[in-house]
């Protein structure tokens, strides 16, 4: 028995979170594309719709979230394709530890590395495109707990499709409509606040969806990479 | 207890051969129960106080959105036995249920424009929860036979396909509730309202029934002719479709 050799699942689970850590640092444009696509997207809609600070200031929370959304759909594309073609997933389904922890890891090193940077930067999108100050900590709260929910729904979209070779338009029509209630909840937390309703209701049900995501999610990724990875 | 009957559900060759004998059945029943129920619901309703006759796009439009609501359920349970048990059976009967399920949806929102058009001056209405769920309902199920078109392997896309109904079917009840709740937000007292309908008398209801049993009876027989279709498709090359073939 080497029992005592073998480290716990919760040092695999660091050494997972760091191995993707450090393969994102080393391919810094990966890290970047989506942060910058998020801003981009953003700030085609001032274009697209209308330069009147007004109107731009109703519709920014729904911008902000719509363009969150998309860049998530968009990174979400690195989370198991490098490993799945060089093999590394087959090593971690194989290896003895709980496939949940793994792939948590995994989607935790994604979110930090694509979900965070785009939630830092919110606020300034928010300011430039005339969200009211009322707002401000609202969204930034609900992205922050919304955004690792994206990453987490996504994750299952991405492990039943990692096999197929051109497969971005199916992700998106896989995973946009799963992620409509975090829509809903985080575009309305800003509206509601803006009318005074208290914020930690929205807040709560934030933390709800994250809580159940957390919970449930990862078990059906890793159900998804086995089917996925035979 | 008694477990056969489930394992011979997993037989393609007894399903296909029970199946022949209910078909005639359920198709004759079918044709009735349509015949009955779109001639009556279409041509004989009397107009409502309120909705004058556009109840009568309602009996229809109500009985084909009950149906549509069974495919996620079906889909989830069927992927189940597929994950579980690895039910050839199960797998056929779910992928075709995905498209059927889709079309389902489909009629509805087009059904329910139809009559929104008229009744709510408007083809579509954001603010209603029920139209904006189903939509998603409907975006869901593309999603599975997208997902089903795009795997290759006939294993891999069963499985996969099963793991994405049971995720699906969890995840049209939550956008169905986060879509209500969205709404009830919005607009505290809804004029679009359904209410209309209970106030209708048996000469309403009773069409209705009839054409929920139509549907029921058409969803079955149209998912057991596919999933036939799927059994003579991928048994091919077993004696007894080789025998079927030879003698038709």
């Amino acid at each position: 028995m080497s029992q005592a050799a073998s480290p716990s699942t919760g040092h695999a689970f660091l050494a997972t979170l760091k191995r993707d850590l450090v393969i994102a640092y080393k391919r810094k444009n990966d890290m970047l594309n989506p942060f910058m696509f998020f801003l981009i997207v953003a700030t085609l809609f001032p274009i697209g719709i209308t330069p009147d600070p007004e109107r731009l200031g109703e519709i920014s929370a729904g911008v902000l979230w719509i363009s969150a959304l998309l860049a998530s759909l968009l990174a979400m594309d690195n989370l198991y394709r490098s490993d799945y073609e060089d093999g590394s997933l087959e090593q971690l389904l194989l290896c003895p530890y709980p496939l949940y922890y793994l792939v948590l890891a995994k989607n935790l090193a994604h979110w930090l590395v694509s979900g965070l940077p785009v939630v830092l930067v919110s606020p300034l999108i928010a300011y430039m495109l005339n969200l009211p100050q009322e707002a401000y900590l609202t969204l930034f709260l609900t992205l922050l707990m919304g955004t690792p929910v994206l990453s987490l729904l996504g994750s299952i979209g991405v492990a039943l499709t990692v096999g197929l070779g051109s497969r971005g338009l199916i992700l998106a029509v896989i995973t946009l409509p799963m992620s409509v209630p975090v829509l809903i909840a985080g575009t309305l937390a800003v509206q509601q606040t803006l009318n005074g309703a208290p914020l930690l209701a929205y807040l709560a049900i934030m933390g709800a969806m994250l809580l159940t995501a957390l919970t449930l999610a990862p078990l059906a990724s890793a159900a998804a990479l086995r089917i996925s990875v035979n | 207890m008694n477990w056969t009957w489930f394992h011979k559900l997993g037989s393609p060759k007894w399903f296909y051969e029970l199946t022949s004998k209910w078909l005639p059945w359920l198709i004759g029943a079918m044709v009735i129960f349509l015949a009955v129920g779109v001639v009556w619901a279409l041509l004989y309703i009397p107009p409502d106080y309120q909705q004058s006759y556009t109840t009568r796009i309602l009996v229809i439009h109500v009985a084909v959105a009950g149906t549509s609501l069974a495919f996620f359920p079906l889909m989830a349970v069927a992927g189940t036995i597929t994950l579980v048990w690895r039910m050839k059976l199960a797998d056929m009967v779910a992928k075709n249920a995905a498209p059927l399920g889709a079309w389902f949806s489909f009629i509805t929102l087009a059904t329910g424009s139809l009559w929104g058009s008229v009744m709510w001056g408007t083809w579509w209405e954001w603010s209603d929860a029920r139209l904006v769920s189903m939509l998603f309902q409907f975006f869901l199920l593309v999603g599975v036979v997208a997902l089903r078109s795009a795997l290759e392997d006939n294993d891999t896309a069963a499985r996969a396909c099963a793991l994405l109904s049971i995720v699906g079917c969890i995840n049209v009840v939550i956008i169905k509730y986060s879509v209500e709740w969205w709404n009830v937000l919005h607009q505290p007292s809804s004029p679009l309202s359904m209410s209309g309908e209970s106030a209708n008398g048996p000469e309403f209801w009773v069409p209705t029934v009839v054409m929920i049993v139509a549907v029921y009876l058409f969803f079955a027989v149209s998912l057991i002719l596919a999933t036939r279709n799927e059994i003579l498709q991928r048994e091919r090359k077993a004696a007894w479709v080789q025998e079927l073939v030879s003698k038709a």
